[in-house]
């Protein structure tokens, strides 16, 4: 028996088990311990080739209102840390961001995607308002016979009512628990869609 | 020890005493062969068993993937999180059975391919257990990293093929998520390690060639990723450089050797026709070198530096595998070091000023013609029908894209099309009956 090579595929072994351990406990932590908020949605639906069928999301606030100069200095895909606060309403939105850690509140590990315009309804110019951010839970995946059905009852439900993620996050780190529209889970309405 | 199949075994031991009987070999003579082919060789696996052993376990682990795919609603998290540990334990129990048994290439192979694959379901699955984001390149990366050490410990072909493949898929998704890929060189450092001993070991066993091959190819697809584009037209070079290096090195270190047994020199003999078929066009020519440096926000301001240092080592290889293959009697290895050179000279034409198009696409019009007239002669002085076809299918392809980019009329045309096919055919007739009066049958 070689000794040296069975022990560094042991330890190699060990390695690919770490990962996947690793992976699961920091996510079982974020929805442990992490602050529940609701993003507006607006998804549609794409496969994964080695993942599956899932519902992409795309989020009505994906964007942080800010001066120019203030993020003229960052480079595309450069990280930030987006501070996460609630509206009026109970819908999460991004109030600001910064280079490191925010020290107080709740905030998202993302990275710079390019500048926020909005059209200026006085002037009828577009005009830079912010910067948009990655946005590093836009995927929920679902059984591949559910997926497409889910994605037609969240399109439908987008136009008469509110349709959005519950997604908990901790120190940086999102996982989404759920995604509801007409007020139900999707994963719930779509079986029951099934059955009927 | 000299590996002969059983199947050649039996044959000659049927073969030896109908020799005997016929008095062309003595029964001392008999007696000394049938002892040699017993003591001094070993019988092969037949390689039915190893394509096999590598099919089904690519179908597993593939399946495997798949069925993670179809997401089990149904199932929870934790069952969830405890399924996707299960082809992970058995690809590690499959391998720890292979290396301490010494296994042969049939279950290192097998064991090498489902462990990899497993490696990438079990991360997938805990994926779509958490929802997790689109990070495709953080997933190829630690999947390739992950079973990179089982390429050594396994001696496993098919787990380098997969490492090459995922190296390759990060480099495209790298360049797109974060806008350069500049990390794949040291991706792709073990893979050169790992080729450099099996060539040291044995440069003629088959995975041996697999690898070369695989290596060459997965070099080929990613330059173009990798590559930064602030200098317009580099690529040309370096594609240069890449593919004469490779002809060059095929020809010194595998020698006359040809098709899949000298997989360097077919990668080039392949590659280097399709790119200078590509320079026969003037507009890859236009706005190229340091005149049209590229800046913006996808563009790294080190990217010249990069581009410049891979066509420089890309360059060095080419000019250390030209020394030592280049004979002046040899055509073959006077034409693959030419191709660099008459690239360099276009870069710089081109880079130069405006006006150099032209020229530049009539030097790759010559040298393709060039090329193909030397596989037309080569072919017929060697009674070689691959190189006879490979030299008519490159002369064929320039006369009648240049044809068509001539204003003939179809009657001209159609011509044409009749003479070259009548050519091909008439041709591989003769040389075909040429062929079997020279054949020795068994």
């Amino acid at each position: 028996m070689k000794k040296l090579p069975t022990l560094i595929l042991g330890a190699v072994i060990a390695a690919q088990l770490t990962v996947p351990v690793s992976m699961i406990r920091s996510r079982e932590l974020v929805l442990k311990n992490g602050e529940c908020f609701r993003f507006k949605t607006r998804p549609i639906d794409p496969a994964d080739p080695f993942q599956g069928r899932y519902v992409r999301l795309g989020f009505e606030s994906d964007h942080i209102l800010c001066e120019k100069q203030e993020s003229e200095n960052l480079d595309h895909k450069q990280k930030i840390y987006a501070t996460v606060e609630t509206d009026s309403e109970g819908f999460a939105y991004f109030s600001g961001w910064s280079l490191s850690p925010p020290e107080t509140g709740t905030y998202l590990e993302t990275r710079y995607r390019n500048i926020y315009s909005a059209r200026n309804p006085e002037t009828e110019k577009w005009e830079t308002k912010g910067i948009r951010i990655e946005i590093p839970f836009d995927r929920f995946y679902m059984d591949e016979t559910k997926a497409p059905r889910a994605e037609r009852i969240a399109r439908d439900a987008t136009r008469t009512t509110n349709c959005w993620a519950e997604v908990r996050i901790l120190e940086g780190k999102a996982v989404i628990e759920d995604v509801f529209a007409e007020g139900q889970s999707l994963r719930e309405l779509a079986a029951k869609k099934d059955k009927k | 020890m000299r590996k002969v199949s059983a199947k050649h075994l039996q044959w000659l031991e049927k073969e030896l005493p109908v020799l005997e009987s016929e008095g062309v070999i003595s029964p001392e003579v008999s007696v000394g062969i049938k002892s040699y082919y017993t003591e001094k060789t070993a019988s092969s696996v037949h390689w039915a068993i190893i394509a096999f052993a590598i099919l089904g376990s690519l179908l597993i682990g593939s399946g495997i993937i798949l069925l993670f795919a179809h997401n089990w609603d149904e199932l929870g998290r934790s069952a969830r999180a405890v399924l996707s540990f299960c082809p992970l334990m058995i690809g590690s129990v499959l391998s720890l059975i292979a290396l301490i048994k010494n296994g042969g290439t049939a279950l290192r192979e097998s064991a090498g391919i489902f462990h990899s694959l497993a490696v990438g379901a079990s991360i997938a699955l805990i994926g779509q257990t958490y929802h997790l984001p689109s990070d495709t390149p953080a997933f190829l990366l630690s999947w390739a990293l992950l079973i990179l050490p089982l390429v050594f410990l396994l001696r496993s072909t098919g787990a380098f093929l997969i490492y090459l493949g995922l190296a390759w898929g990060w480099s495209i998704a790298a360049q797109e998520t974060y806008g350069q890929a500049a990390g794949y060189w040291l991706l792709i450092l073990p893979a050169f390690g790992r080729l450099i001993m099996q060539i040291k070991n044995s440069r003629h066993a088959p995975d041996t060639l697999v690898s070369l091959f695989g290596l060459l190819i997965a070099l080929c697809m990613s330059l173009g990723f990798v590559f930064e584009r602030t200098v317009p037209g580099l690529w040309i070079v370096a594609y240069s450089a890449l593919l004469s290096a490779a002809g060059l090195f095929g020809i010194h270190y595998y020698r006359d050797r040809d098709s899949w047994s000298n997989p360097a020199k077919t990668f080039a003999l392949i590659g280097i026709p399709v790119l200078a078929y590509i320079f026969t066009w003037t507009y890859f020519w236009d706005d190229i070198g340091w005149g049209h440096f590229r800046l913006g926000w996808n563009y790294r301001p080190w990217g010249n530096w990069l581009d410049g240092g891979i066509t420089l080592a890309l360059l060095t290889g080419w000019v250390a595998a030209a020394v030592k293959a280049f004979r002046r009697n040899s055509m073959e290895t006077i034409l693959l070091s030419v191709f660099p050179i008459l690239s360099i000279s276009g870069f710089l034409l081109s880079s130069s000023g405006d006006g150099f198009e032209t020229l530049n696409a009539l030097i790759f019009n010559a040298f393709l013609l060039a090329f193909g007239i030397l596989y037309i002669v080569l072919g017929c002085r060697n009674t070689k029908l691959r190189q006879l076809n490979g030299g008519m299918a490159v002369l064929s392809v320039l006369l009648v894209t240049r044809f068509f980019d001539a204003e003939f009329g179809f009657m001209a045309k159609g011509i044409v099309f009749i003479a070259l096919g009548a050519i091909f055919l008439s041709v591989n007739l003769i040389m075909a009956r040429k062929k079997k009066q020279m054949e020795v049958l068994p």
